[in-house]
């Protein structure tokens, strides 16, 4: 596990670092460390340490959307007034790990290892985020839904670093909710949802749902979204929009939960989000 | 893989250290600076044996590259409180909080930060604060306790003294 450490002082030297090739990326390094300290990765040649980078650094009100450094330590993010406004991803963000680990551990972080039950990963899909992503041929944005691709897969080119997370905010009567189910504490999900609506004279708009742990990647439910636009919120809809739900996610069975209880989970957690939306428990 | 110097402050000194890229702070303040307080529980970042403060933030020394502290100030349960005991460790003796005594300096650096933030914490945010720290011990109630009257005893000790009674 011998490897060399390298901490570039601004972006375009971790750029051209980076491009050179047998390195990793080291940002908080709470799940990089422990996979290469106990050997369930090989080491690469050097880490490069971008967790101090300005240009991966801060929170950001830009008028329609936060911009959120990469690099920005989840405790940091918890405590800002921002998260006041975004509360399915401040619930999330307040089971992931311990506070010594949300003192570290990065929103880029989180999103880049791309598990796929990051806590992070629904509320931000269904909240609609895209990543800023630099690299040698210069800067790219992504939809979030467009930047998972398998377990531990991302849509990062070799030399690509994520610097933001974009989170547009949500409308006014936007309501956004996050559940979740694990074994124990500062376990990983066994099922988790995030889901963003309106809901005017019980009637349902701007549906946007997303799931974790149920597929290679977390995920947005694009079938039970359109299914759900415009319609009433009554125990009929409730019940075909769990039933396409349960079919939009493709589950494995572990040892936290088998794939049955892991679609049925889905379907119950759809209909107490958008219950909650009219004043019901989540 | 060559070593690098490492420089920064522990416990209020200042330390020049060669340290190879893979060792973590906690192998650097066990091995190097023979600070054992700090205890290796999981080596994993599960269990808060190994949280000391850095730059003020409780966090695990097991997950962090000493070359990650460059400039940091960092204190270990060694230096809460150099010359007398502090009063999470007094209230960790008094109560009870402490059996087998191998959680304990992390459970003290964690409650430290948490009173730090929020001076008064309820029973539930002790709870919540501590949670990232196992004890198979206590069952937690005495540590819970001994937080709680820590807490007390620091806010006494910050209150300015009353004004003299008048006759």
């Amino acid at each position: 596990m011998g490897y060399d450490y390298i901490r570039p002082a601004s972006l375009e030297q971790a750029l051209s670092l980076a491009a050179q090739g047998e390195s990793a990326l080291i940002a908080g390094g709470t799940d990089l460390l422990v996979a290469l300290h106990k050997k369930k990765r090989p080491a690469p040649g050097r880490l490069i340490s971008i967790r101090s980078l300005p240009e991966l650094a801060g929170i950001r009100d830009e008028g329609a959307r936060l911009r959120i450094g990469a690099a920005v330590p989840l405790a940091d993010l918890l405590a800002h007034p921002a998260q006041a406004r975004l509360p399915a991803l401040a619930k999330a963000l307040g089971v992931m790990g311990s506070r010594q680990i949300r003192n570290v551990a990065t929103l880029g972080g989180t999103l880049c290892n791309a598990s796929p039950g990051a806590d992070a990963a629904p509320p931000l899909l269904a909240l609609g985020a895209g990543v800023e992503l630099a690299g040698p041929a210069g800067r790219r944005t992504l939809d979030l839904a467009e930047f998972f691709r398998g377990p531990g897969r991302t849509a990062l080119q070799p030399g690509e670093i994520m610097t933001a997370v974009l989170v547009p905010w949500p409308g006014a009567g936007t309501q956004s909710h996050f559940l979740r189910r694990s074994r124990v504490a500062m376990d990983i999900a066994t099922v988790s949802l995030a889901a963003c609506f309106g809901l005017t004279n019980n009637r349902l708009s701007g549906v946007r749902l997303a799931a974790g742990a149920v597929a290679p990647v977390p995920l947005r439910l694009r079938a039970t979204e359109t299914f759900l636009e415009g319609k009433a919120l009554t125990d009929e809809t409730l019940a075909e929009a769990a039933k396409l739900a349960r079919a939009d996610v493709a589950p494995i069975s572990d040892l936290r939960g088998t794939a049955w209880y892991r679609r049925e989970l889905v379907g119950v957690f759809l209909a107490r989000a958008l219950r909650a939306g009219n004043g019901g428990k989540p | 893989m060559a070593k690098k110097i490492l420089r920064c402050t522990v416990n209020g000194r200042q330390i020049e250290l060669a340290v190879a890229p893979n060792q973590t702070l906690v192998q650097v303040l066990r091995d190097e600076l023979n600070l054992t307080g700090t205890k290796v529980g999981c080596d994993m970042g599960t269990c808060g044996c190994c949280t000391v403060h850095i730059n003020g933030k409780a966090k695990l020394s097991c997950l962090t590259l000493a070359l990650e502290c460059q400039g940091a100030q960092i204190t270990t349960i060694e230096g809460l409180n150099q010359y007398e005991l502090h009063p999470l460790q007094k209230a960790f003796a008094e109560k009870g909080g402490s059996q087998c005594g191998f959680c304990t300096p992390g459970f003290i650096m964690k409650s430290a930060a948490l009173l730090a933030e929020n001076p008064a914490p309820s029973r539930e945010e002790i709870a919540a604060g501590l949670s990232g720290n196992l004890c198979r011990c206590t069952g937690y109630v005495k540590i819970y306790d001994a937080v709680e009257q820590a807490a007390q005893e620091m806010q006494r000790a910050e209150a300015p003294a009353p004004a003299p009674a008048r006759t």
